[in-house]
């Protein structure tokens, strides 16, 4: 046997090393773009009407007047002993951030369930019908997907059919569920506390921008599952699965699908992703009270330290998306070793 | 004579691709009686696999389409049955052996996973709790085996006794209780070790070990029938004769009914009782294997026996025939062999061609397609 517990684990442990490098790229990178890009932000931080002194005083509290590589120093300084600075309004960036990660975690984690539950037997569909009417008709249903603007997909969702379908949309987000909240998910949160009313009142809140969010990359999973699947059906073992006697389901579902996923999980993981960046839309248009929407919030209004602790998190997030894939992909086929 | 176990009657199969139609099987009609085997022989491209695949229905539809004709299986017509239906014959009814034992078993699961899977529906089937073809009981005669081990796979009583009974029929199978069985399976087809190579992935296992592991699934469901689809032709020289030996070996041990196909001749002579020769989708000769080798009465077999390389003779290269195969989507009028047949004369190309018929002077069931075919003995 080539593979033992043990490559796991070193798997996973230089995939996390990896991440240090990663984290200190994305942390350089974005610090001096957004330093560069607009050296003296104290004149909007401090407001129209605010005067030269108070000016004085907010590049001084911020030593914006240090050289940048030693702004840099003291930031990153500041960031390993764990303190993430503040916006500039001194509301600290860490807590709000931890608080609002979970919430576009549950979106994200939900769009990806409705693209597997949904995009992947729509792409096996397609591809045991491939030519004919429902073939088609799936790929136009991803195609429409794919080629919608994200904004206008959640525009749509939020405006016209949340209230056709009574489900709630924006502005429409009050019954947001307030007892104690561990993990910052609703719906988690709900379950934890056994609260059966919110478990369903938190589902109905993440229909909608779940969907919004799933709708646009569902392209991407049902496109990968039906173009392995018409890889995988003339291959030999699926008609060995056949000729034993399984129904058409467990040859599509089992024997075919198993071997399709490869390529499918590979490309979910990416997407996961990217799904954290596309939040920040879908969270803006649905007042969801996400990470993405902090995002928006910081990069509007010059708040370097929450923007730079947000790509932190993003990153961390498709760096550990990638990692999960490529475990995923080592499960699923058993002649890949991990590395 | 009681109703053959597989009857194939006029039978034509054609691909449709972007270059054109292909009449990969015209007309081609076969009876297997239970406990035979049966060998189909040709060149490369002559219809042989098409015909294995659609017997049981295993033809990719498109691009392949059943023209016309009848797939009679224990009294069901094949052909006719509802999509939904063909799993519940194939396995127990009908199972096969492929070519490439490469591709043939998922890499994505272990062979215990696959195996018991085989077993797994057997079982179920047998004892009612699935819908399905049950395993027959012609053409299996497990006795003459001297081992225990097949004898101890028929002889475990099909429904539980004891405590288990009390349960009755809808105990649920588990993976587990299969393992004997596969286990059972993997010594009849000769694996030593069985115990490790239950656990083991098909790319850890070489391919002759695999092409093992298909016939011990397929042999596993207990079929009525076995396609064996040339199941030696992508090993290497070594392991193909353990393979054909352990096949031959096979078919005496348990009298199952087999369609083998081979372009080996001599593989055919050595495993089948009755051969079937086919040429451009035609089935041109059939017969008793001993008679149709001995008293060829098609141009085509004569041709095909003349070239097989069976005594290595010092002189000159092999014979060979004139001419090349037909394009299958542009077949000859009449007979599909006249335009290279040195007996060929202006009525061999009207339509239809030549049926086969009766020889005379042949064993009984010895039929050729062929106008002249009282000539072909004074071919060289």
């Amino acid at each position: 046997m080539g593979r033992s517990k043990g490559d796991l684990v070193i798997f996973v442990s230089k995939r996390l090393i990896q991440l240090v490098a990663v984290l200190f790229g994305v942390v350089t990178i974005t610090f001096f773009f957004t330093h560069v890009a607009i050296p003296n932000p104290c004149y909007v931080w401090s407001g129209p009407r605010a005067t030269q002194a108070t000016i004085q005083q907010c590049i001084d509290k911020n030593d914006l007047d240090k050289p940048l590589l030693d702004q840099y120093v003291l930031y990153l300084g500041k960031l390993l002993s764990g303190d993430w600075s503040t916006s500039p309004r001194g509301v600290p960036v860490l807590p709000t951030i931890l608080a609002a990660f979970p919430q576009t975690l549950e979106l994200v984690v939900a769009a990806l369930f409705l693209m597997v539950v949904v995009g992947i037997p729509l792409g096996v569909i397609a591809a045991n019908n491939s030519g004919r009417w429902s073939d088609h008709l799936v790929r136009t249903f991803y195609l429409s997907g794919w080629a919608t603007p994200t904004y206008l997909g959640g525009v749509v969702l939020s405006i016209a059919i949340g209230p056709l379908v009574g489900l709630p949309h924006s502005g429409n987000f009050g019954s947001i569920p307030t007892f104690p909240e561990p993990f910052h998910m609703s719906v988690l949160d709900a379950l934890v506390n056994l609260n059966l009313p919110a478990v369903v009142d938190a589902i109905a809140h993440l229909i909608l921008p779940a969907t919004a969010l799933a709708f646009i990359n569902l392209g991407i999973a049902t496109r990968m599952t039906r173009g392995s699947m018409l890889e995988v059906l003339p291959m030999d073992y699926v008609k060995t699965a056949r000729i034993k006697g399984l129904s058409d389901f467990w040859v599509l579902y089992k024997h075919a699908l198993r071997n399709s996923l490869i390529s499918t999980v590979t490309v979910l993981g990416i997407t996961a992703g990217s799904l954290l960046s596309t939040s920040v839309v879908i969270e803006e248009i649905f007042q969801w009270p996400g990470v993405g929407r902090y995002a928006f919030e910081s990069i509007v209004k010059y708040n370097f330290n929450g923007t730079i602790g947000v790509v932190i998190f993003f990153a961390v997030g498709v760096v550990v998306a990638n990692l999960i894939a490529d475990i995923l992909y080592g499960l699923l086929d058993p002649r890949v070793e991990w590395r | 004579m009681a109703e053959p176990l597989l009857e194939v009657k006029g039978l034509s199969v054609d691909y449709e691709v972007g270059a054109g139609t292909f009449h990969a099987l015209s007309d081609v009609s076969l009876e297997l009686p239970a406990g035979h085997v049966v060998g189909i022989v040709g060149e490369t491209g002559c219809g042989k696999s098409t015909l294995a695949h659609a017997i049981p229905r295993l033809l990719r539809e498109p691009p392949a389409r059943i023209r016309s004709g009848e797939v009679r299986f224990r009294g069901m017509d094949l052909l006719t049955l509802p999509k939904w239906k063909l799993p519940l014959v194939r396995g127990t009814g009908i199972s096969m052996v492929f070519q490439e034992p490469i591709n043939s078993l998922n890499p994505a699961f272990r062979v215990f996973d696959q195996l018991s899977e085989a077993v797994r529906i057997r079982k179920r089937r047998e004892t009612g709790q699935a819908p399905g073809v049950v395993p027959g009981t012609e053409g299996f005669d497990y006795s003459k085996r001297e081992g225990p081990k097949p004898a101890d796979v028929l002889a475990r009583p099909l429904l539980p006794s004891g405590p288990e009974a009390r349960k009755g029929f809808s105990r649920v199978l588990h993976r587990e209780d299969f393992r004997e069985d596969a286990l059972d399976y993997l010594r009849l087809v000769r694996i030593n070790d069985p115990e490790t190579i239950l656990d083991l992935y098909p790319h850890e296992l070489s391919g002759g070990m695999r092409q093992r592991i298909m016939i011990a699934m397929a042999l596993s469901e207990k079929p009525s029938l076995l396609i064996a689809d040339e199941p030696t032709s992508a090993l290497d020289i070594t392991i193909q004769a353990q393979v054909l030996t352990l096949m031959k070996e096979l078919i005496e041990e348990i009298r199952t009914s087999i369609l083998f196909i081979s372009h080996d001749l001599g593989v055919i002579a050595e495993m089948a009782d009755d051969v079937g020769v086919m040429y451009a989708g035609h089935l041109v000769e059939y017969g008793p294997v001993n008679d149709v080798y001995e008293h060829p009465r098609h141009p085509y077999t004569k041709a095909l026996l003349r070239s097989a390389p069976n005594q290595y003779k010092a002189d000159g290269p092999l014979p060979s025939l004139s001419g090349s195969v037909p394009n299958l989507s542009r077949l000859p009028s009449g007979c599909p062999f006249h335009p290279r047949c040195p007996l060929a004369k202006p009525v061999c190309s009207d339509d239809p061609g030549p049926v086969l018929e009766v020889q005379k002077g042949t064993a009984v069931g010895h039929v050729a397609a062929c106008y002249f075919s009282e000539e072909v003995a004074g071919l060289p």
